[in-house]
């Protein structure tokens, strides 16, 4: 008891002054602190969550997913712990926890919504138990930490294994997720796109991951699909295939940057008018949406949250910076960059882009998945980008990767600095900036921004 | 006579062995640089995505790329290729010029090793071996290596567990910073006749255009054309790779 105390206040202290020293935003510091002096803390204080805990992993849109629960809980009346600022390993969760608790270690709330990393899943949900769990996909990245992904997959399919009946929510039209119900033998609740006209693309020329049957290794066939592998497949020598969606979304339509659609579910469905661009972020709505339906929240004030969500940090986050519009966004592999690209691609007006590429822990160490991207797409519309300005570390290699793909070197700016780098852009002749950057690069480039809202 | 009437004479051959199959760590990458490269100085170029099953004449290629992947993927590319050792040993004594990167570069030995004893055949191509190790070498490389009787110094990104030994047949260079072939040796990647091969992804070409320049001049020497090459600015190229050997406190 003593220790949980001392665990908590050791943490606090260290929040505190890494806040005073701007060391960075809710790091995982205080976590680490914690247990090191107590190494069971997350257990402990894990175990007084009253009504359930939700895991969510996979790998892109862990933090909006998991942040959407939470704000559908927490605006339905609950009290909810959430990593919410995508601090995702052990000492990011058990800093969530302490944040809520008291100093004597008493945490006094109904839900937990955390989102774990891939690779420290098995741990995490051994030490918190979870009620629920949702996979939202697996793409390929940052892999000079785990080998490769099928390695990543079975760790999470082993893991399921050791949690006493959770109950699983999918992502149907991911094969590598969808599979993991075959093979953990689990029962699961699926959610998932269904075709658009306009917004999917016919057959699989471009998918990237499961090009074969992560079952039996025949060649997968994709009737259609959206973006990376998520569409609808089948095997034709074993027959597994997209299963079908509990949870649905469909007539999706894009207006300005925003999304609008059905969710059908169970029983009924509910018309959503999403504050955010990118297709994959109708994914993260559909699993948060499903969790809740899981937990009987009602549907159409779900939709309502929904309505009104405000992005974390680098999820399409809009600002106003001398009257023009600014988006930032993460980027992490080569699906979730593709993405990010193709808002470039779909957008009418002209555009100043910063890119800025780190090569820390965090990041991947290895930058070889810039090569991955498909930057070739952006000649269709060199025209409308004035400048790309590559920041950061690895600036250099941004900038040769974008030579590479036809980009005009005279359109390439390499200033490995932040506060230039985003002067530069500022500086820009378009009204509309867009940057993307990896996880370390996120929050320099986010204060040298600040600077520039009124 | 080894080039026929279906390519035309000027258009440069490059064959990227099962991209399908082989598309990890950005490896794409070095294909693309061999290509941009010759279009840039008015070459042309023509790209064939070569997948499992499908018919090559390694003979009229002039450049052909094989990558990493996983090691499911790497057995189905191992599988295909044996059905072709002969004709792509005949290629390689004509002078094809490859570039075999990691899991590709293992392949073309004469076998691997596995961790609990197990032999699995390469294709035999180069006199060189392969073990598993207990740790996986990652991190950034910095290699030296001799050009025409010039060293250049190439700096790339490695994530291997296999180590590999080399017999009769030398490197394709001097590790400056980090592991190469095993981490024991000081040695490299493997290079005989146009053949190179390396541990280094990043991709290597595109940070390394002196290498890239270097293929692309023996494929158009093999073919009885001119080698000299148009000089390009690369001084982009430079400055990233300056900045990741600075980093391993070595010069350019």
């Amino acid at each position: 008891m003593l220790r949980i105390s001392t665990a908590i206040t050791a943490a606090r202290t260290v929040n505190l002054l890494s806040r005073l020293f701007r060391k960075g935003k809710g790091s995982s510091l205080p976590g680490l602190v914690a247990l090191r002096i107590c190494p069971d803390i997350l257990e402990v204080l894990a175990r007084q969550t009253k009504l359930g805990i939700i895991l969510v992993t996979g790998t892109n849109g862990k933090t909006t997913t998991n942040n959407m629960l939470a704000s559908i809980l927490s605006n339905s009346g609950y009290r909810v712990v959430a990593n919410s600022i995508g601090a995702n390993l052990s000492s990011g969760v058990t800093a969530a926890f302490i944040e809520k608790a008291t100093l004597k270690g008493k945490v006094d709330c109904d839900y937990a919504c955390l989102e774990v990393d891939e690779a420290f899943f098995p741990l995490i949900s051994k030490k918190v138990n979870p009620g629920i769990v949702i996979v939202t996909n697996f793409f390929r990245d940052q892999l000079d930490r785990y080998g490769e992904l099928d390695k990543t997959i079975r760790f999470v399919e082993d893991a399921l294994k050791m949690i006493p009946e959770p109950r699983l929510i999918l992502n149907a039209d991911d094969p590598l997720v969808a599979k993991i119900q075959v093979n953990s033998g689990l029962p699961a609740f699926f959610y998932g796109l269904g075709e658009n006209t306009g917004l999917s693309e016919k057959g699989g020329f471009r998918v990237r991951e499961a090009r074969f049957c992560p079952l039996c290794g025949e060649r997968l066939f994709y009737s259609y699909y959206h973006y990376g592998q998520l569409g609808k497949f089948e095997c034709k020598k074993c027959g597994f295939h997209r299963p079908c969606g509990e949870v649905e979304a469909s007539g999706v339509t894009l207006s300005g940057s925003n999304f609008s659609f059905t969710i059908n579910y169970p029983g009924g469905s509910v018309p959503v008018n999403l504050p955010l661009g990118g297709l994959y972020n109708i994914y993260n709505a559909l699993a948060a949406f499903s969790a809740g339906f899981l937990l009987e929240m009602d549907a159409l004030k779900m939709s309502a949250f929904l309505n009104n969500y405000k992005p974390a940090t680098g999820r399409m986050e809009e600002f106003t910076c001398l009257n023009k519009k600014v988006v930032l966004n993460l980027v992490k592999n080569p699906t979730g960059f593709g993405e990010g690209l193709m808002y470039l691609l779909s957008s009418t007006s002209p555009m100043d882009v910063l890119i800025g590429i780190n090569d820390q822990a965090a990041d991947g160490r290895d930058i070889s998945w810039l090569w991955d991207v498909d930057f070739e797409i952006l000649e269709q519309i060199h025209g409308k980008i004035n400048i790309f300005v590559c920041t950061g570390l690895r600036a250099q290699e941004m900038g040769v990767r974008l030579k590479y793909a036809g980009v005009p070197v005279e359109k390439i700016i390499v200033e490995p600095g932040y506060t230039n780098a985003v002067k530069r852009v500022m500086a820009g002749q378009a009204q509309n900036k867009y940057l993307l950057t990896t996880y370390t690069a996120l929050w320099p480039v986010e204060k040298e921004l600040r600077k520039y809202v009124a | 006579m080894s080039l026929k009437g279906k390519y035309s004479k000027g258009t440069i051959q490059v064959c990227h062995l099962y991209p399908d199959l082989l598309n990890l760590y950005g490896d794409r990458g070095n294909v693309l640089a061999f290509a941009a490269r010759c279009r840039w100085r008015g070459l042309p170029v023509v790209v064939h995505q070569t997948r499992p099953g499908e018919n090559v004449n390694f003979k009229e290629m002039d450049f052909l790329f094989l990558g990493g992947g996983s090691d499911r993927e790497q057995g189905l590319m191992a599988e295909d290729l044996k059905s072709r050792t002969g004709e792509l040993g005949d290629a390689i004594e004509d002078g094809l010029v490859i570039l075999a990167i990691c899991g590709g570069y293992q392949l073309l030995g004469n076998y691997y090793l596995t961790g609990d004893g197990q032999v699995i055949p390469g294709l035999g191509l180069m006199n060189f071996y392969t073990q598993a190790g207990e740790k996986r070498m990652i991190g950034n490389v910095a290699v030296e290596i001799v050009l025409d009787g010039n060293k250049y110094k190439l700096a790339g990104f490695e994530n291997h567990a296999g180590k590999t030994y080399l017999n009769n047949i030398a490197p394709l260079g001097r590790v400056l910073s980090g592991y190469g072939n095993n981490g024991e040796d000081g040695f490299e990647g493997a290079h005989y006749k146009n053949v190179f091969c390396s541990y280094l992804h990043g991709p290597l070409l595109p940070k390394n255009p002196e290498l890239t320049d270097f293929l692309i001049g023996a494929a158009l020497k093999r073919r009885g054309l001119p080698e000299l090459l148009e000089p390009l600015d690369d001084s982009l190229e430079a400055s990233a790779k300056e900045a990741i050997l600075r980093r391993m406190r070595i010069n350019l």
